[in-house]
C-alpha cells in the first residue's frame, strides 16, 4: 500500500527536506520525552506521559510517511497531529486535572516553540500542494554536485 | 560540564549554521567542506561525552537525572550525521537548509544539556 504516483511531486524532496528533517527532529524529542516520562514516572501523571509517548510514535510515522513519500499515511498521521495539537492544546488550558505535566501537544506546543502547531499545517499544505501540482510543469531544480 | 566545551560547540554550531546560511541564500547545495565542519563538531561532542562521564562518575552535580542527559547527548549526536545524510541525497539549495537548522539544534541542545547538568 504505498501508493506512489509518478506524476506527483514526491512528499520527501526539495522543501520537502525541511518538513522531513523538522518532523525527523520534533519526532525524536517527543519520543524520546514520552520513553522517559513512561518509564520513569509513569504514575504521576499517566494519561499526560502516555499522550506524550503516543504523540511522539505519531510524530515518527509521519516522518517515515512524509520521507518515503506514502501519501496516505502521511495524510492520516498529520491530520492526527493537527487534531492531536487543537484537542489537547485545548483542554491543557481548560482541565488542568488531567494534564498536571507537559506534553508536547500542551498549551499548542508552547514548549517547543509553537513549532508542534505550525507543523501539521505546513504539512497538510506541502501534502495538497505536492498531490496537485504535477512536476512536468515546472523546471525541477538543478541537481548540484558535492565536491 | 566544562563551560568552555560547551561554548565551543555551540561556537562551531552557529559558524556552520552561517555557513549554511550564505550557501542558503547563494542557492547552492552542502558542499563536502562542510561535512567535514560538522565532523569538527562531532569529534567536540565525543570529547564533551567522555569528560561529562567522568565527571558523572566522580563528581557528579546534585540531582542530575541521568537517563535525560544521556539521552540528550544521544540525540546531540545523531542529527548531524542525519543532515550529512541529506546533503548525499538531496543535491538542491533545500540540503543546505536542513544542514542549518541541524547546526542550530545541535546548539539548542548544547544550551539543554547546560540545563539539565544545573550549569545554567
Amino acid at each position: 500500500m504505498t501508493d506512489q504516483r509518478p506524476t506527483h511531486r514526491a512528499t520527501g524532496t526539495g522543501p520537502g527536506r525541511l518538513l522531513v528533517a523538522v518532523y525527523g527532529i520534533l519526532a525524536l524529542a517527543a519520543t524520546a520525552r514520552g520513553v522517559y516520562q513512561v518509564s520513569t514516572k509513569l504514575d504521576e501523571a499517566p494519561v499526560a506521559y502516555l499522550l506524550s509517548l503516543a504523540s511522539g510514535v505519531v510524530y515518527v510515522v509521519a516522518t517515515f510517511a512524509l520521507a518515503t513519500d506514502r501519501r496516505r499515511l502521511a495524510w492520516v498521521t498529520v491530520g492526527i497531529e493537527t487534531v492531536g495539537v487543537l484537542v489537547v492544546g485545548t483542554l491543557s488550558l481548560v482541565d488542568v486535572g488531567e494534564f498536571p505535566d507537559q506534553t508536547v501537544w500542551s498549551g499548542f506546543g508552547r514548549g517547543y516553540g509553537y513549532v508542534p502547531l505550525v507543523l501539521p499545517f505546513l504539512g497538510l499544505w506541502w501534502l495538497w500542494t505536492t498531490g496537485r501540482t504535477r512536476t512536468d510543469g515546472e523546471a525541477p531544480e538543478a541537481a548540484q554536485h558535492l565536491g | 560540564m566544562i563551560v568552555p566545551l560547551a561554548l565551543l560547540v555551540v561556537l562551531l554550531c552557529v559558524v556552520l549554521a552561517g555557513w549554511a546560511a550564505w550557501f542558503v541564500v547563494r542557492d547552492r547545495a552542502v558542499v563536502l567542506r562542510q561535512l567535514w565542519g560538522g565532523a569538527v563538531v562531532e569529534s567536540v561532542l565525543v570529547v564533551q561525552a567522555v569528560v561529562a562521564a567522568v565527571l558523572a562518575a566522580t563528581d557528579p552535580p546534585a540531582g542530575l537525572s541521568g537517563g535525560l542527559f544521556w539521552g540528550y547527548v544521544v540525540t546531540q549526536a545523531v542529527v548531524l550525521p542525519f543532515a550529512a545524510a541529506w546533503a548525499f541525497a538531496e543535491r538542491t539549495r533545500w540540503s543546505s537548509v536542513v544542514l542549518l537548522v541541524a547546526a542550530l539544534t545541535v546548539a539548542f541542545l548544547e544550551y539543554r544539556l547546560l540545563q539539565i547538568w544545573g550549569t545554567v
